[in-house]
This record gives C-alpha cells, structure tokens and sequence, in this order.
C-alpha cells in the first residue's frame, strides 16, 4: 500500500514547519500535531499511513504514545508504519523499547527533508 | 668486615669469626700453660714432684680448653642465629633454615624479642626492594617459613596500606588478586570472586598489556593516567593514575599502584561535560538550517541562475561539514569520557556510502576535486554502526580533499580481505613525511606544515581511529611526501562477528575484536 497519508508528532517549530513544507510539496496529505496528547488523539481518530513520531514531547512523550497504540494486546494502528525521529543522544532504554514496536528510526540531526523522502520512498517499496 | 662488603654474603662472617676465636682460645691456653709453667718451674716444684707438676700443666690444658670452648659456644650461639637470620632475610643463598623465634631457648632467654624486631625491620624494607642479592626463592622462603613471627608485621603493613588514598593491588601468575587494600577499586562479584574496576579506554588494556608482557617481557612496567572506575553519572567516580610493575615468575607477579588524581582530573571531566553540551546544544540549529537550505534550494529550482545554485551548494558544502565537525566534538568528549557506544547492526559499506554520497560528491566538486567512488554492492556485510562509520568516511575524504590539490584526484575503493571489508581512500595530494605519520592518530595532532596552510581541528582521525577500533577493525594510512597519502580501514564481516554479538546481549553493543581475544568495549556502560 503506497505512503499518502502522514501524521507528524514533533515539537520544534522549525523542524515540523520544514518537513511538512517538503513532504506537502511532494504531493502527501500531512497532518501535524506539536504535543502528545494531540498526538495520541490523532493517530486514535484517522488512519495515516505514516506516523513520524518524535520522542521527546510535551504532554506525553513519543514512546508512550507508542505504547498505547502498540503497547497493548491489539496493535491500535495495524495500518500505520512509524518512524521514530531521536536525538542523536537519546537514552537507549527508550529507544531500544521503541525500536521494537516501530518500523525504524531517523536521527534528526542526520536527515534532511530530501533523505527523508527517500526513505518514505523506500518504505513504500516493499510492500 | 666482610658484612660491610657488598660483593661478599654475610654469612661468610662466619667462618672469619670461627677462625679468629679458635686462634684466640689455642693462643691463650698456651700462655696460661707456659705461665703456669713457669711459675712452678720458679718454686722448683719440678724437682720435688715432678708428676704432680706435669699433671697440673695437663689438667690446666685440659680443663682451660674445654671451658674456653663452653665459654665461646655459649656466648656466640645469639650472633650465630642473628647471622642466620640476616642471611635469610638478604636473601643470600643458603642451606641453613633461618631461626625460628619460637623455639622454647629463644623463648627461655627473651632472644624470641630481638628476633621478631629483625623480622619485622625486613618485612618493613621489603617493598623498595632493598635485598643484597637477586635470590626472591630465599626471600619468599623467609616470609614463609616463620608463619607466627611474620604475622603481626604484616598485619601492620596491612592496616598501613589501609589508610593510605592510594590504592594497590597484587596479582599472582593466574591474575587472581591475592593482595588488595581499601583505596583500591575493586569489583566483587556473586561468587566472591573480586577483579579490578577500571575502564580502559579503547584497547589500551592491562589485560592486553599482561598478554603481551607473558610473551614478550620478564620486567616490565607501564603507566596509565586519567582511569576511571565508573562510568559518568555514577555515584562515587573516581581517577585513579595507574602504574603497573609486572615481574615473570614471582609470586606477585604483578603489582599494581593506583594513585587517587579524581580532585585533579574532575576539573577536566567538567570542561568534557560543558563541550559535549556546547557540542550538543549546536546541533539543533545546524540541523535546521541544512534542512531549509534543502527546502530552499528545491523550492527555488527553477528560477535559481547556475551561480545562484554554486552559492546555495557552497551553503550545503559548509552546513555539512560544520555539521561533521560538531559530530566530532560530539563523540571525541564521548570517547574521552568512555562514552562512546556503537549501535551495531548488518549493513554494508556501499549502504553507508550511500547515506553520505550527495554531501561528499558536493563537497569534492565544490572544491574541483575529482572523487571517483568503486565500492561494490555485492561485498561481505559488515556489523556496522552506520551513522559513526559515515562520519569515518566522511572525515578520511574531507581530509584528501583538503591536503590535495586543484583538480586532484580521490579515489574510494572497497574489497573484502579474509574476515575483514577493506575500504581504502587514496588521494595524490602532498601527502607526509615519515615522521608525521607515528603522530597522526593522536589527539589535536596537527603537523606543523598543516598547521600553517590547512584549516582544522586535529580530532578527525583520532576519533576516527577510535570508531573503528571500537568496530574491532584497523584503521592505517601510507604516505609519500609529496607524492600523496592512502589511508586504510578493516572492518570485520558480519558473519565473524555474528556469534560474538549474540552471545555479547540483545542490544549488541559494545563487543570489539582485538586480534586474539573479545575484549567488551564500553561494557559497564549502562544507559
């Protein structure tokens, strides 16, 4: 199923500004929410194809939002892959329990948006 | 005397005294005998009686010897034990078994007294090492044999040890500790069993050093500075200097000496906090503006004139490499700070490669550098760490590019090599004298011809090295003065690795191959 719906859960202005302005122009329909909780809410109410998750989050950090779509014993979002956007210094117990439930991680400090769309490309390819 | 001599034992005392005192007691005799003599012979008792005056001379000889002899026995039987016990003590090569103080005679006379002071002086002087001669079997049999008399010395130099902040540690030849005292760092585990708790930095081990001196050394000694015994964070961390004296054979074979520098080194340790912080905090912005010069760029296409494009790529050139300089920083306070962990998973280089493709094509050309890249697809996986092993790449072709010339050419090649994927960077630039290259690899090292024509911060390929031997490969350069420089990495294949990572734990990180044996790099590392 090709990638055209994506959900972005990041705080920094900047940064969310700058991937939703690129992802946009390559024809996706994205959403964009700044806190957990909206976050959480969202990717509960629309199924995305993506979910572009950061992990440090007001309200409610990205790894709980994980774990309470993927957490329990039904996966919340069978239709939905997640990629996890970290610092490169993210503490590893998070990150490893993350890795687990999501279909990979981006560091933010290497990724650019044009990387990043090849990524979303290569995702879609397999599948 | 001959004790005063060092080229002559003690013990040969011995028979000078024999000697001088049989001379003395047969000398004496005969005078009292031929006094004796000669006072009768004055009072003619010769010619009244002349038996009586013959059995007086005999009984004197007689009885004036064998008393002498008493005499002497008795009064040299003490230097005679103190001697013996000296000759044990310097360690000189002996029959005898040295006095024990013991003994009911010593205990009857209070000599047991003088005895245990000269033990107790010994074991005091053992450590500078101020034996006579190079006979340790001797001395360990002297430690050894008077078991009650030796005890409470070392019980002294126990509890001496014991308030001293510096730590030490022996070890016998099974590098099982046999001595520790309380400053020392120690782990003890379930079993009981106690090792060192130290964290060496890379390869650089005491295991590695002890494997090298059982094959190589029957003296030795090495020093390292700045070990922790904890990793940052942890509660109680202290630095410790270290030096290490290793001597084959003896029954401590190796003794450690660890001297408490933490108020010293916590300064430093501060100032590797602030730059990894600084380092950290530089981050955020740099990512923004390589991630809108993108936007920009691709949002300005088609009206962008061709010099416009150079600017923009100029821009991206010098955010990237900004970007790989603060990554830098970044993993050498790391490294420094025995931070550094490797997330290790398969990949292969050209996958790697391929993350940093665009920047380092952009880079060469920016520069008029022709890079010409040949790393083919179908080559050994690796158990790598992607973003570290492109930052490595990234560093060696930055470093061509800059020490190259105009239009020079760089040459990225890779080619498996037994257990290893070799990735080779070759330029033809000015390359380096001999003497430089011993240097390279250390920290802030900048050649002084570099230093004056080339911009740059000296870490790269330490922290280079550092990466990659944390991967359990090599990393090597050869160079020509001014005919250019061709700098090598090994990394091991995946599948050599393979067992070795599962084996290690699930997250697998941190398991590094040197040579013979697995040595777990970073292994206390917690999170």
């Amino acid at each position: 199923m090709a990638i055209k719906t994506i959900l972005i859960v990041e705080d920094d202005r900047f940064i969310g500004e700058m991937y939703v302005r690129s992802l946009k122009k390559a024809n996706y329909t994205v959403d964009w929410m700044v806190d957990g909780n909206d976050g959480l809410i969202a990717a509960r109410n629309k199924q995305y194809d993506l979910i572009l998750l950061d992990v440090m989050l007001p309200e409610r950090r990205g790894s709980d939002i994980l774990e309470a779509l993927r957490g329990g014993a039904e996966d919340l979002i069978p239709h939905s892959r997640v990629l996890i956007l970290t610092n490169f210094e993210q503490d590893d117990e998070s990150r490893m329990a993350m890795e687990k439930k999501a279909d990979g991680y981006l560091i933010k400090a290497e990724i650019t948006p044009s990387k990043l769309l090849s990524v979303i490309a290569q995702l879609d390819k397999p599948s | 005397m001959a004790v005063d001599k060092p080229q002559k034992f003690a013990k040969d005392f011995w028979p000078y005294f024999y000697r001088v005192i049989a001379t003395v007691i047969v000398t004496s005799q005969l005078i009292v005998l031929i006094v004796i003599a000669v006072i009768l012979y004055m009072f003619n008792f010769h010619e009244t009686n002349m038996l009586a005056f013959v059995g007086i001379l005999i009984a004197e000889a007689i009885l004036g010897t064998v008393s002498s002899i008493a005499i002497y026995k008795l009064a040299s039987q003490p230097i005679k034990d103190l001697l013996a016990a000296i000759v044990h003590i310097s360690g000189e090569p002996t029959a005898t078994t040295p006095p024990n103080p013991n003994d009911k005679r010593f205990e009857q006379s209070g000599f047991k007294d003088v005895l245990q002071t000269i033990y107790q002086l010994a074991s005091n002087n053992k450590e500078p090492g101020t034996m006579l001669s190079s006979a340790p079997v001797a001395v360990a049999a002297a430690v050894a044999t008077p078991q009650p008399m030796i005890k409470p010395a070392t019980t002294m130099l126990e509890s001496a040890l014991n308030e001293t902040s510096c730590g030490f540690v022996v070890m016998n030849h099974e590098r099982k500790i046999t001595f520790s005292n309380k400053a020392a760092p120690l782990n003890v585990d379930s079993n009981g069993v106690s090792s060192l708790s130290l964290i060496f930095n890379g390869q650089e081990t005491l295991d590695a050093w002890l494997e090298d001196c059982d094959k190589n050394a029957v003296h030795a000694e090495r020093t390292w500075a700045r070990l922790p015994n904890k990793l940052p964070e942890e509660e109680g961390r202290r630095f410790f200097d270290v030096i290490a004296s290793y001597d084959k054979g003896a029954e401590s074979e190796v003794v450690l000496t660890l001297i408490d520098r933490t108020s010293i080194y916590e300064v430093g340790e501060q100032e590797l906090d602030f730059i990894a912080f600084a380092a950290h905090e530089l981050r955020g912005p740099i990512t923004v503006i390589r991630g809108y010069l993108d936007v920009l760029e691709d949002e300005l296409d088609d009206v962008l004139k061709d010099d416009q494009h150079e600017l923009f790529r100029r821009l991206t050139v010098s955010a990237n490499r900004l970007s790989g300089y603060i990554n830098n920083i970044l993993n050498t306070s790391r490294y420094d700070r025995r931070h550094l962990k490797m997330h290790l998973s398969e990949t292969t280089v050209a996958e790697i490669y391929d993350t940093i493709r665009d920047d380092m094509d952009l880079r060469a050309s920016a520069q008029n550098r022709m890079l010409s890249v040949n790393i083919p697809t179908d080559l050994p996986t690796i158990a790598g760490d992607p973003a570290s092993l492109s930052e490595v790449f990234g560093n060696l072709i930055d470093n061509a590019i800059k020490y190259s010339n105009e239009g020079g050419a760089i040459a990225v090649t890779a080619a498996p090599k037994g257990d290893m994927v070799e990735v080779v960077v070759e330029d033809h630039g000015i390359g380096m004298p001999a003497n430089v290259i011993g240097n390279l690899f250390q920290k802030f090292y900048r050649s002084h011809r570099s230093r004056e024509t080339v911009a740059g911060t000296g870490i790269g390929l330490y922290i280079s090295k550092a990466i990659v031997e944390s991967h359990g490969g090599n990393i090597g350069v050869r160079s020509e003065d001014g005919r250019g420089s061709t700098f090598t990495v090994s990394l091991p294949t995946f599948k050599s690795v393979a067992d070795k990572l599962k084996a290690g734990n699930n997250s697998n990180e941190g398991l590094i191959d040197q040579g013979s044996g697995w040595i777990k790099n970073h292994s206390m590392y917690r999170g």
